[in-house]
């Protein structure tokens, strides 16, 4: 009985002091907005050295991966010697090394260059759990060099964020480098420029189909702007719509079945649906204003289009089905080019305001409205990456119009294409 | 209900169980005090550090005219041209001149016009001049004689204050001061604000690698416990956020953390909310 006692009394001693009460304390963002990398160069793998591979894949990997804001490239010049150690599994690498100079990511890498071909191995490990993430071989010639890097970017992305990168897609954009405003195509870091019309007129509005086979554009060949499809691998080329007026602003729809566009064959633009043979299958908009600009939601059953109906140019939505149209903007004058985004919830588009264009983002409530352009000149037709991290769009801050891509909050723009010629209206690809 | 008698309530003590429980309250009482009197956890052995108390409005400092704007540091040098002009310009001439031209011209030239020259020329006008400019000469002396004994006496001053307040001049560096709950044995901050600094300092993400719309929401709470020489015992996400990317950089960060750079003052055990509220607020 005493001895129960006894433990009973030294058991409430003890207990305040045995019982550790837990301290909470709250961490509200992180010391670093960025993950730390390790960024090394590709290393030759028993075949012939080419610093020009190494150098070629190591710049695109790093422009690529700088344009995603995800990543703070630990300075090369701190490197110590696993740098230049071969090291594709995570047992041959030396992760204290890397966690000493502060990386929590590192990329490793061979080529080998036998002739002309090449095989490329990328691998992204993570120091901190000292574990390979992911890793892959590209085998092709050497001339391939940018796109593997492009798709070793678009890995990494999807490795850390779940969401494959967009960087292997391409980017259609008007250029009058001919002397004619012609529709050219190049890559998502503005090299390998590729003429794809040669119409000696004015080509305008591009636009790619949802799996990303065709373009749609709008030319003035005939004399008349007329829209136009194109299918990219074969450069097959048709007439889509050739009503009298304007066929412009061709946007197909995300299964494809229907283009959405503004026709003027009765007078006044509006907003019409056609098949992919150019047969008119709805009228969206019917009304005494001029109605532009068609942009599909992702799913399909709503645009949003420019109409001028309620007195100053804004952003409306309308369903498809319903036809019910609602406003989406209300602050300023000029409102112009909507972009819906991929991921659906907001929507890029221009606004005129003191003399100048910029781009804004909205939410598809027509709340969040957040300015993305600040600098001086035009900033106008934005457009989407396909993953909707990044949005592209034309800026003629220096002269000449010019084709840009920065983040989607605004951060990180970039020149993609020469000042020496006028570039706009692009549009980005679906992932390639 | 039962009435005792009083009896029985006055011959307690000769109940069998009295002594018995009589020694269990004492051994109760024993403890008791035992346990607040006696240094069972190691609490009160343990020196105190001092902790000292700093006068941040008259804070002693090692240099107190330490970037201020002191009107003396400017008005040196135009003092030093003043010497110069005394000693080298003045003095000199007013010395040699009479001196030598009395002397050579006399002798050198004949006797014919020794008188004129010496009437007309050097020996009334340099007897004027000079006085003059003795004077002057000592009158700068005297003035820079009283600055300098103005100036050695503000010395003497200071350097008594210095006297005095020099042994808690040289204290601050090492007192410990900074959080209202820091106990004197830390360096500068408690150790909760210096954890939570050194996990938030090795916590990396990107908010590219989330959904924007969701900064404001994402959460995740971990529990940790620290040993008090720093090292971190075990922890385990409590729970997560439902983000692979975000939870997956606070694995990184606790693991990094696992080591503290200086030990804890006792076993710590930790409930940490991990949260992007700030950087959500930031990005508005």
């Amino acid at each position: 009985m005493l001895l129960r006692w006894l433990v009973a009394v030294l058991l409430c001693l003890a207990l305040p002091h045995t019982v550790l009460a837990a301290t909470e304390i709250e961490i509200s963002s992180p010391g670093e907005q960025s993950i730390p990398l390790g960024l090394t160069k590709f290393l030759p793998d028993q075949g012939v050295r080419s610093d020009r591979i190494a150098d070629e894949f190591d710049e695109v990997l790093v422009a690529d991966l700088d344009l995603s804001g995800l990543f703070r490239f630990v300075d090369p010049q701190s490197f110590l010697d696993d740098a230049d150690r071969i090291g594709l599994f995570s047992t041959q690498v030396n992760f204290p090394q890397w966690r000493l100079l502060g990386a929590e990511t590192l990329i490793k890498g061979t080529y080998h260059l036998d002739g002309d071909n090449l095989v490329v191995e990328g691998r992204l490990f993570d120091v901190v759990n000292r574990r390979l993430l992911t890793g892959r071989r590209y085998v092709g010639q050497s001339k391939d060099v940018r796109r593997m890097a492009h798709a070793f970017a678009d890995l990494i992305l999807k490795e850390l964020t779940g969401e494959e990168g967009p960087f292997s897609s391409r980017i259609a954009y008007i250029s009058n480098q001919t002397g004619d405003k012609e529709l050219w195509l190049m890559d998502v870091d503005g090299k390998r420029p590729l003429r794809l019309t040669n119409h000696r007129s004015i080509v305008l509005n591009p636009d790619f189909s949802p799996r990303g086979k065709e373009i749609l554009f709008t030319s003035y060949r005939a004399n008349n702007p007329d829209l136009y499809r194109k299918e990219i691998y074969t450069g097959k080329e048709a007439k889509l719509s050739y009503k009298p007026g304007l066929n412009v602003a061709g946007r197909m729809s995300p299964d494809e079945r229907e283009v959405a566009l503004t026709l003027s064959k009765d007078g006044n633009p509006e907003i019409y649906l056609i098949s992919t043979s150019g047969r008119i299958r709805k009228r969206i908009t019917e009304n005494w204003g001029i109605d532009s600009d068609p942009s599909w939601s992702p799913d399909g059953e709503k645009i949003t289009f420019v109409s001028n109906r309620q007195g100053n140019p804004h952003l409306f939505i309308a369903d498809i089905f319903t036809g019910k149209t609602v406003r989406l903007t209300t602050r300023g004058k000029y409102n112009a080019t909507p972009a819906w985004g991929p991921k659906g919830d907001r929507i890029a588009f221009t606004r005129q305001e003191g003399g100048r264009f910029d781009i804004y983002t909205i939410k598809t409530d027509g709340t969040d409205e957040r300015r993305l352009t600040f600098g001086p000149g035009n900033s106008e037709h934005p457009r989407w990456s396909p993953d909707g991290r990044f949005i592209i769009y034309s800026w003629d801050k220096d002269g000449n119009r010019a084709i840009y891509v920065m983040r989607a909050d605004g951060t990180g723009s970039r020149r993609l294409t020469s000042l020496e010629s006028d570039s706009r209206h692009p549009a980005w690809s679906p992932r390639w | 209900m039962s009435v005792v008698p009083l009896r029985q309530i006055n011959d307690f003590h000769k109940d069998p169980k009295f002594g018995r429980l009589l020694l269990v309250s004492l051994v109760v009482h024993g403890l008791i005090w035992a346990a607040f009197a006696g240094d069972w956890f190691g609490y009160s052995t343990r020196p105190k550090p001092p902790v000292y108390y700093v006068d941040l409005i008259h804070k002693p400092v090692l240099n107190p005219q330490a970037g201020r704007p002191d009107p003396r540091p400017s008005k040196k040098p135009q003092a030093a041209p003043v010497k110069k002009s005394v000693a080298t310009p003045v003095a000199p001439k007013a010395v040699t001149k009479p001196e030598v031209k009395p002397l050579t011209k006399p002798e050198v030239k004949p006797l014919a016009k020794p008188v004129k020259t010496a009437k007309s020329k050097p020996v009334p006008k340099p007897d004027q001049r000079q006085e003059k400019q003795v004077q002057s000469a000592i009158d700068e002396i005297r003035q820079r004689q009283t600055r300098e004994a103005e100036r050695d006496a503000l010395k003497d001053k200071l350097a008594k204050l210095r006297e005095s307040v020099g042994a808690a001049a040289t204290i601050p560096a090492d007192v410990p001061v900074g959080m209202p709950d820091g106990t004197g044995d830390e360096v500068g901050v408690s150790a909760l604000a210096f954890v939570q600094a050194f996990i938030q300092q090795n916590w990396a993400l990107s908010p590219y690698l989330l959904d924007q719309s969701r900064l404001a929401n994402i959460e995740a709470k971990a529990k940790l416990v620290y040993a008090a020489d720093g090292r971190l015992k075990s922890f385990r996400i409590e729970n997560p956020s439902g983000n692979p990317q975000f939870d997956d950089s606070l694995k990184k960060a606790i693991i990094k953390s696992q080591q503290l750079p200086q030990p804890l003052p006792k076993d710590l055990e930790l409930v940490v909310i991990f949260n992007l509220k700030e950087m959500a607020a930031t990005r508005r």
